[in-house]
């Protein structure tokens, strides 16, 4: 995890430098503003599931306050082991990436709890920007989002095995719908939505069958949605990733950004990309949920909740939920294609990280980390007693299908999209 | 007639879905040594893609990637 062309003089220099660009005034205040009352310390699955000192979230920016005080503060710069004793700056740095990336998912749970607001997760994602500045990110998430900025500027050599690769998926969705007019349309112009899958096949195929069904104008978007560079905290690659697709859709003079399901690359394109060009996007972004549930209310899809007898629950992704507020538009889709619906609890605005949030699902070796945190979800999961887990997203998918197999919940993990597909009438 | 791979390592990525199979092959890459050739199947098409393109950004080399009906099949050189 660490490049070798970044010396150690070199290393300290940067992260102090964005260190002081990145907490501004706001940030700073949720780090002086702390008092160590200790109310958030339950609302972290990481405490929940392991409950130790490390885990709580006070204890992560106060690793964050420390090297702060190294760098900023004028005792601390004479003096920087009275900021944490027998421990060098370079040490602290490291300790702090791997908090930032393994020990916590941002999912801002601890912040409804805070008393003032102090948002955690804020702190851990300037915590990653600086890691990922020093060459401490995990490598894993740096490659992801190097082939997804590759692609781009490879776009004629991947295009035509993209399209001969839809070619293929379009004879599936021509199969379920056992019509050959059924289509997937790549890149046309005209068509009033912009889908943006991801890279499997499982975010193409359910899709296309369910706008085919609506008769919706609708294109099929060349790049997928996710952008890795968003766990790194790398604005400069984020953006670049993300406007791949802003420009697709300008290209194709779409009305709307439709995002699969995806936590990360809804909230991205749906908050974060309008303040990265400083201005409002000129199409609406939604996720393929709130479509759907459109569906649905409209009587454009007509799903049989016979189709699914079997216990079935709804995991909320911290990114759609907490941070998007879509709750309902995936419970109403559920319940019309699920006859026997159950809630975990909390739920919504409160609902629990699943333990693989902000990337972390993608790194290999900090699997038994993830897989420890997600034992609050096993346990809420299991209390359901369902059979059928659904989640809108990706991260949350890998990670609670992992979960089923470590704590043996026996359950099979599945996309709003395609609970939809299996309960059409 | 194609000239057979030899490969040091096979890895079955069948069922899993990207970017998974992405994350199993850089890890797997990771523990060879330069030089020596990785193979794998999966079943997910965006491998297709993927595959390609996280060779292109790292800089190990694409020997060859085929689809075999449902099965894909790849085989990936450590350069370095
Ligand atoms: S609840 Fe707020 S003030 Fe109290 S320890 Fe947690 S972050 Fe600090
Ligand atoms: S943001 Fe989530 S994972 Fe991070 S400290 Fe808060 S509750 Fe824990």
């Amino acid at each position: 995890m660490n490049s070798p062309t970044k010396t150690k003089q070199n290393k300290l220099i940067i992260a102090k430098e964005m260190l002081g660009n990145l907490v501004d005034r706001r940030v700073l205040t949720a780090l002086e503003v702390c008092v160590r009352c200790g109310i958030c310390t339950e609302s972290c699955h990481y405490y929940q599931s392991n409950p130790k000192i490390e885990h709580t979230p006070y204890y992560r920016a106060e690793l964050v306050r420390r090297l702060y005080r190294r760098f900023f503060d004028p005792v601390g710069r004479v003096f920087p082991q009275w900021f944490g004793a027998g421990e060098t700056t370079e040490d602290l740095l490291s300790k702090l990436a791997e908090t930032a990336f393994s020990s916590c998912t941002l999912c801002q749970r601890c912040t409804l709890a805070c008393p003032f607001g102090v948002e955690t997760a804020e702190i851990m994602r300037i915590t990653r920007s600086v890691a990922t500045a020093t060459g401490n990110a995990p490598d894993i998430l740096v490659e992801l989002a190097n082939a997804a900025i590759a692609k781009e500027e490879n776009a004629e050599l991947f295009r035509d095995i993209y399209l001969d690769q839809i070619k293929d998926l379009e004879k599936e969705v021509q199969d379920i719908l056992g019509s050959s007019k059924a289509r997937i349309p790549v890149g046309e112009k005209g068509a009033r939505m912009l889908y943006v899958p991801l890279a499997g096949a499982h975010t193409i195929v359910p899709q296309a069958v369910l706008f085919n069904i609506a008769q919706e104008s609708w294109t099929l978007g060349m790049f997928e949605a996710s952008n890795y560079a968003v766990f790194l905290a790398d604005g400069v690659k984020a953006k670049h990733i993300a406007e791949r697709i802003t420009k697709e859709a300008e290209q194709v003079k779409a009305k709307e950004i439709i995002i699969a399901e995806c936590g990360h690359a809804y909230t991205t394109m749906r908050w974060d990309v309008p303040k990265w060009r400083g201005s409002p996007l000129p199409f609406k972004v939604r996720s393929i949920i709130e479509v759907l549930d459109e569906y649905v209310r409209e009587g454009r899809l007509h799903l049989d909740s016979a189709q699914n007898s079997q216990p079935t629950t709804y995991h909320d992704s911290c990114n759609l939920g907490r941070k998007g507020g879509i709750f309902e538009e995936p419970r109403r889709v559920i319940r019309a294609a699920a006859s026997d619906y159950r809630e975990m609890t909390p739920n919504r605005l409160h609902s629990y990280c699943c333990g693989g949030g902000s990337g972390l699902v993608a790194v290999e070796e900090w699997a038994d980390i993830r897989l420890q945190a997600g034992k609050l979800k096993a346990e809420q999961i299991r209390q359901t007693g369902a059979k059928i887990v659904v989640t809108s997203c990706d991260n949350c998918r890998h990670q609670i299908k992992e979960l089923s197999e470590r704590h043996d919940l026996g359950i099979e993990v599945t996309s709003v999209s395609e609970l939809a597909v299996k309960s059409l009438a | 007639m194609t000239l057979e791979i030899k490969s040091d390592q096979t890895i079955n990525l069948e069922g899993l879905l990207c970017p998974i199979p992405v994350v199993k092959v850089s890890q797997a890459i990771k523990n060879m040594a330069v030089g020596g050739v990785l193979e794998a199947t999966a079943t997910d098409p965006g491998v297709l893609l993927d595959i390609p393109a996280w060779v292109k950004s790292t800089g190990n080399e694409l020997l060859s990637i085929k689809k075999e009906d449902k099965l894909i099949r790849f085989f990936i050189k450590r350069t370095k």
